[in-house]
């Protein structure tokens, strides 16, 4: 049996309720002092997982480690962790300061060392203004920091965020990004961060685990989850993608040989080992349109649709219905119209062959 | 100033049937009610022609007037801890039911309210009484020579209201927990509170409200009884409402009048005080 490294660990852990598996033979260990996401829509066990780790919600098998501990059978209260909720769970009869003082008196904490700490932990969330605030007088923005504030006081072994982000606006929502991962890493805490926000995801994590059906489908840096999804459905999640059917032909280097619609294609291959039919996705920005000739896949614009920072081309073509972004800062974004001959291609190695079985 | 908008038209017609019921027949009548409180008695009609504040300078300066107030509050406080240290932990026990079951359970709670009040404080009395089921069970055990009286007594009245008043305050409190969202406790729970703590320092503020809307029903309910303190406590434990009855009886108009406006002050008052005590208004509408 794996032995548990890190801040927090899972060993074969399962939960059922009732039929339902919700989180199925989940192996993890989370590297200190980073911040791990747990991505997937909704109902891929994500935030089980986390409760899991709290000791919300107890395994039906596996076990749970904190700081190489077990704590499967522990109480929530005496495990090494604290939390940031989705509705931020503020108490509404303290004020600020005794908020974000709880975890500290509830550890009996001197009331000297415990003002000290709670000062700090608000100057960190820039808060030290608020301090005998009530959380119904503060903006959702403000109350986010004040429940960030109230878990980081405690310097837990791991700072558990269930979508922490999710209530506030878009523009505040960025921003929180950058200023929460900041925060984690001037304080080197490790961080398990629960979300359905692909581009989130990538924003705030070291490692992101993709989730689908209470298993972890793709686990790694935001880069390769991004650029080198292994399956159809982390490649579609992680935001557009085009999908190509071919078979393999041949290797050539690190890349696997393709034939597609009577083309050489080279495509990356993460396993290394494709043969066969195969499936290969290409991200839409990824993707070169130009004019009819040359050795591109020939095929005709059907839709045009202009999305600020890109234009969205939709072209009907011979490998199928293929999405491509051009950079609106090139002229080639003006160049095309609805219903214009074209070509598309891909740069060797652009394309990712897909794990077989496993649409 | 705003101007007049359809839509405030349309709330003000909302808003003005009961607004004038109000008005006509409670306001008004309360007014007057306090208008003939400052007259002497008449033997032929309401109140009689010379304006005088007798009726108040009686309340106040008759020791027995103040022996009833007294006894009033006594039994109100009693009633009040009683029903919050039974209540309360009845109501945890509900609201921690299945939805379902919890719904059951409340109608099992309200069962006993679809007896009429008359019938209940005789069945207390049968129980209660000098020859009831207690005293004949001890004097046939040869435990008691004579039979204890046990009715016509302030504790004999605050059993016979705690049995009608404890739904009231189980269901208010109860509603408040069911309701309440669990990640307080769960945000308790991650900062290190156990069980015991998490309630103290968390449950129990935030049941508040519930709290405060079952003790103001309670209280209420125990100033405004009547049949059950006139059958249980009889003709010696007198409370308020059964002096307003008798003054209305001797034809003291004005003089029941004049007491149920102290009785009005202390429902005031003790309200406020529940209010001020329990602060149900700094958990409401916030956390998020």
């Amino acid at each position: 049996m794996r032995s548990p490294q890190g801040d927090v660990s899972l060993i074969g852990v399962r939960k059922t309720f009732g039929t339902t598996v919700a989180v199925n033979n989940v192996d993890l260990d989370i590297p200190n002092a980073a911040v791990f996401s747990l991505l997937g829509p909704s109902g891929c066990g994500k935030t089980t997982t986390l409760r899991l780790i709290a000791g919300f919600e107890q395994p039906s098998a596996g076990d749970v480690f904190i700081r190489e501990k077990r704590v499967t059978n522990v109480p929530p209260y005496k495990r090494d962790f604290s939390m940031v909720f989705q509705s931020y769970a503020l108490f509404p009869h303290l004020t600020v300061a005794d908020n974000v003082g709880f975890g500290l008196r509830m550890r009996k904490v001197g009331r000297a060392e415990r003002d000290k700490a709670v000062r700090e932990a608000l100057a960190l969330v820039k808060l030290e203004a608020l301090a005998d605030r009530y959380p119904r007088q503060l903006s959702g923005g403000q109350q986010q920091r004040v429940a960030l504030a109230r878990a980081i006081v405690v310097k837990p072994a791991v700072l558990l965020l269930d979508e922490p982000l999710g209530a506030l606006d878009k523009l505040l929502r960025e921003e929180m990004q950058v200023e929460l991962r900041d925060l984690q890493r001037r304080l080197g805490i490790t961080a398990v961060f629960v979300t359905h926000d692909q581009e989130e995801a990538l924003t705030i994590s070291d490692v992101v685990a993709v989730m689908r059906n209470g298993v972890i489908e793709q686990l790694g840096p935001p880069r390769e989850i991004y650029e080198r999804p292994r399956t159809e459905f982390v490649a579609g999640f992680l935001g557009a993608s085009n999908f190509v059917d071919g078979e393999v032909a041949g290797r050539e280097g690190e890349n696997a040989v393709v034939m597609a619609s009577g083309r050489r294609l080279l495509q990356t291959d993460p396993s290394g080992a494709a043969s066969g039919k195969v499936r290969i996705a290409v991200r839409p920005e990824r993707v070169l349109l130009g004019a009819p000739g040359g050795d591109g896949i020939p095929g005709r614009v059907t839709h045009v649709i202009y999305r600020g920072s890109v234009t969205q081309f939709h072209v009907a073509g011979e490998t199928g219905s293929v999405i491509i972004y051009v950079q609106n800062s090139s002229p080639e974004a003006q160049r095309f119209k609805t219903g214009d001959a074209v070509t598309y291609r891909w740069e060797a190695g652009s394309g990712v062959v897909l794990a077989q079985g496993a649409a | 100033m705003r101007g007049v908008t359809p839509a405030r038209l349309w709330s003000l017609g909302l808003v003005a049937p009961p607004l004038v019921t109000a008005l006509l027949f409670f306001l008004g009548p309360l007014i007057y009610l306090f208008y003939v409180s400052l007259h002497e008695a008449s033997s032929t009609e309401l109140y009689g022609a010379r304006f005088t504040l007798a009726n108040y300078a009686a309340v106040f300066s008759d020791p027995f007037y103040f022996l009833i107030i007294k006894r009033t509050l006594a039994t109100a406080s009693w009633i009040l801890a009683l029903s919050l240290l039974i209540g309360y932990p009845v109501a945890y026990v509900i609201a921690r039911l299945p939805p379902a079951k919890r719904m059951l359970v409340m109608l099992l709670l309200l069962f006993p309210l679809m007896v009429s009040n008359v019938v209940r404080a005789y069945g207390w009395v049968a129980i209660l009484g000098r020859r009831g089921v207690i005293n004949t069970t001890l004097g046939d055990l040869g435990l008691i020579d004579a039979p204890l009286s046990l009715l016509y007594s302030t504790q004999a009245i605050v059993i016979g209201l705690l049995t009608i008043l404890l739904p009231y305050i189980v269901i208010s409190i109860a509603n408040t927990l069911a309701s309440m969202d669990t990640r307080y406790q769960e945000a308790a729970q991650s900062l290190g509170a156990g069980p015991v703590r998490t309630f103290v320092h968390v449950t129990l503020p935030l049941s508040a409200p519930g709290v405060a809307s079952g003790l103001l029903l309670v209280f209420l309910l125990t100033l405004s009884a009547y049949v059950t303190i006139t059958l249980i406590g009889g003709p010696r434990t007198k409370l308020l409402v059964s002096l307003i009855y008798d003054s209305v009886v001797g034809f003291q108009w004005p003089q029941a009048a004049a007491l149920a406006f102290v009785l009005l002050a202390l429902a005031l008052v003790v309200t406020a005080l529940i209010l001020a005590i329990m602060r149900p208004g700094r958990v409401q509408g916030s956390g998020r």
